[in-house]
């Protein structure tokens, strides 16, 4: 006999629902499931790169790391991100509570889990090869921007034309 | 039992609008994790790049909308590879009945968003002591 639930949704909202989900895990791909929406490919972090006269500007999206959580290196014309996102935002929240208030451990349903974790590590392709030495990154608000100097053989040279 | 609350995206499309309402800029639909942990419900949201300042959280009629402002950025020189899109964020989730409005907090660091979205006393499950006569 169908019961009726108090504080659910209508039913072709729950259908909906489910349609959502299904969309979802079709939509995402391995390793880190759930963390491609908005990406063109399942390659994480995602990353853009920009050239100008003197250097190699390369961007990438890592919410929830910090700067001691990321490796960077850089060989040639090769720059490797690598690191590990830790389950502890949620997870660790969901065990202990958001105050560490010592309550009772409580059963936690996930009704959604797109954020990915675990390791990673990518690397980049640079246009040109940039000095090792003089590679800069600052990370602010989970956006990490990695300043590659070019290495000098491959910077412009201006030619002096002289006129006799 | 308590309500079981269900994320759905684009739920905003949905809403009925007047012919004359200006449609929202396009927004992107941030990850999120959501976890239930019977007093609360914990909603984690990525949003990298989005200013403190600019996140605009909401809850009306069981709905909850966030909404995260991201500043422009761009890098220098011509650009070579682009892999995702940066803009602001948007999504609503609908919890239904049974929470506490006036309780709602969230955090932002390092481009993560946390809302603990904890319940009504009224609607926890209460255990009741049976006395035996």
């Amino acid at each position: 006999m169908p019961t009726f639930r108090v504080g659910f949704a209508h039913p072709l909202e729950e259908l909906r629902d489910e349609f959502d989900r299904l969309w979802d895990s079709v939509s995402t791909a391995p390793p880190l499931h759930g963390w491609g929406l908005r990406q063109r490919s399942g390659v994480f972090p995602a990353v853009h790169v920009s050239e100008s006269d003197d250097c190699i500007t390369v961007e990438a999206e890592l919410p929830g790391l910090e700067a001691g959580d990321i490796d960077i290196s850089v060989m040639g014309d090769e720059l490797v991100l690598k690191g590990s996102r830790p389950d502890a935002t949620a997870a660790g929240q969901a065990e202990s509570g958001p105050a560490g208030n010592g309550e009772k451990h409580q059963a936690v349903t996930w009704h959604r889990r797109e954020r990915g974790t675990g390791g990673f590590e990518r690397r980049v392709s640079l246009p040109v090869a940039v000095d090792p030495q003089r590679v800069g990154a600052r990370l602010v608000d989970g956006v990490l921007t990695v300043t590659c100097p070019k290495a000098a053989e491959c910077q412009p040279h201006r030619v002096e034309v002289r006129s006799s | 039992m308590t309500p079981n609350p269900q994320a759905t995206a684009n739920d905003t499309s949905r809403k009925e609008t007047a012919p004359a309402q200006v449609e929202p800029p396009l927004a992107f639909q941030p990850n999120v994790d959501i976890c239930d942990r019977g007093t609360e419900v914990t909603i984690v949201a990525d949003v990298p790049g989005a200013r403190p300042d600019g996140i605009d959280i909401s809850f009306e009629d069981g709905m909850l909308a966030v909404q995260a402002s991201v500043a422009a950025r761009r890098l220098p020189g011509r650009g070579v590879r682009q892999e995702y899109g940066i803009g602001d964020y948007r999504r609503t989730f609908r919890l239904g009945n049974g929470f506490d409005a006036s309780q709602i907090s969230a955090d932002y660091r390092r481009g993560v968003l946390t809302i603990h979205v904890p319940r009504l006393a009224a609607v926890l499950p209460r255990k009741i002591q049976v006395r035996i006569a």
